[in-house]
């Protein structure tokens, strides 16, 4: 019946809600999963990168996780075209404000601004939305270590953890239960691979599939973007994954 | 002023800024980094040095953020030449002077570009200021190939040093960094303060 309310973004169907938003939503959740984790000394993030063939180069470019500015990074879960211009954007935007106020973007200002623009193909000009959720990770001086997520629709909100992608509401649900304010980067990393191995189907974790990202300050305190080895990763599947594969 | 040198490179400014003969400062930064063994000194009107340099920084940094790997020299040289002749009919008077070492082999680069992008590379030396024809002879005389680090240092200041001293507008304090695969060194000159 709501059929016809469906085709346009710029309408509302008659129960309040805009249908083409939501089902960019919903090509979100076969996308690959992202789980950020905020810690006291730092934060951890866990993309899978879908392998959709074996004959895919072996990864050259990220294709979940990317660096932003200085002091932060962003997440994509969706369609990885969309993805492109949006982190882009935002790249630009950053930089935007370095060269007018020289000093690091705050965090919260190039969300909104990613998140006005998704908002923009909500209700204008006819165009489909963005297929894309965001969650960027940052170090502020003011504000400390901070996770934001932003869905199409364009809204945006701080989070303690987060997960996005396939199987996000299963994983919220580890999260909630197992995340606590004093949990350390250890923690973190631990409960990240725990939390995603829980709904998985074990013959298909590989640790060639994930992208990983650590962000922490270093000795003269300022932020530190590291990925994890491939050992480090291995070790923490095989400490996490519930049923041992064999 | 940059001069290359034995697997180093050395540029050098001095830090006066003026207003035709008021010296208003003696401190000025004229020398920027843009990558950790990549240098851009700006020669020109003081506005343009600033806004010059901080749009390259925008561009390098959205460089490096895409490519995920630092700018090499001769790639910066080119993103100048660009930024410049962007404003061909309304340029930038600015006159920079690029001196690195690439980002993988190390080789050492020096090059010089006019206010509207016109780049040239240089083997030795390369000049840009009120005092460039005082800087030529001094720099001809005073390098020669394959310089140590330390011979580098004496040779770029003296040039420095000397071809300001002959310059009413020019010196007033002088920095010169030494660009080296493993460090960089930077020296405040002790420069006549007239």
């Amino acid at each position: 019946m709501s059929r016809r309310y469906d085709s346009r973004t710029t309408i509302f169907s008659p129960e309040g809600r805009i249908h083409q938003v939501e089902y960019a939503i919903e090509a979100i959740n076969h996308a690959g999963t992202v789980i950020a984790i905020n810690s006291k000394n730092g934060i951890f993030i866990l993309a899978e990168a879908k392998r959709p063939s074996a004959l895919i180069a072996d990864k050259v470019d990220n294709e979940k996780i990317y660096k932003l500015s200085g002091c932060m990074v962003g997440c994509v879960a969706g369609i990885t075209a969309d993805a492109n211009i949006l982190i882009n954007y935002a790249r630009n935007q950053v930089q935007n404000h370095l060269q007018a106020f020289n000093e690091p973007a705050p965090v919260e200002k190039i969300v909104r601004q990613v998140a006005n623009v998704k908002q923009n193909y909500t209700q204008y000009g006819g165009l489909r939305p963005f297929g894309v959720s965001i969650v960027y990770a940052a170090f502020s001086r003011e504000g400390g270590f901070k996770l934001y997520h932003s869905d199409p629709s364009g809204n945006y909100a701080s989070w303690k953890s987060i997960c996005i992608g396939a199987n996000s509401s299963s994983i919220i649900g580890t999260l909630k239960e197992k995340w606590t304010p004093d949990i350390d980067l250890t923690g973190a990393k631990n409960l990240a691979f725990e939390a995603y191995c829980k709904p998985c189907d074990v013959q298909s974790i590989s640790s060639k599939n994930f992208e990983t990202m650590v962000l922490t300050l270093d000795s003269d305190d300022k932020p530190l973007f590291q990925a994890l080895g491939t050992d480090e990763v291995e070790n923490l599947l095989k400490e996490n994954n519930p049923i041992k594969a064999s | 002023m940059a001069m290359k040198g034995k697997n180093c490179v050395a540029i050098a400014a001095d830090t006066r800024f003026g207003i035709q003969a008021q010296t208003v400062s003696t401190k000025f930064q004229k020398i920027f980094e843009l990558g950790p063994r990549l240098y851009i000194g700006l020669a020109g009107l003081a506005t343009d040095v600033q806004t010059v340099s901080e749009r390259l920084k925008f561009r390098v940094n959205l460089y490096e953020l895409r490519e995920n790997r630092r700018v090499k020299p001769k790639t910066l040289l080119s993103v100048v030449s660009n930024l410049l002749y962007e404003r061909r009919f309304g340029p930038y008077f600015v006159e920079p002077v690029i001196a690195g070492l690439d980002d993988v082999t190390s080789e050492p680069f020096v090059a010089s570009l006019d206010l509207i992008g016109c780049p040239m590379v240089t083997e030795d030396f390369v000049v840009s200021g009120t005092c460039s024809e005082q800087m030529y002879g001094m720099c001809e005389s005073v390098w020669s190939p394959d310089l140590d680090p330390d011979q580098l240092f004496e040779a770029i200041s003296q040039a420095l040093l000397n071809a300001a001293d002959r310059d009413a507008v020019s010196g007033w304090g002088a920095v010169v960094h030494i660009i080296e695969k493993d460090k960089v060194t930077t020296r405040t000159l002790k420069a006549r303060m007239d």
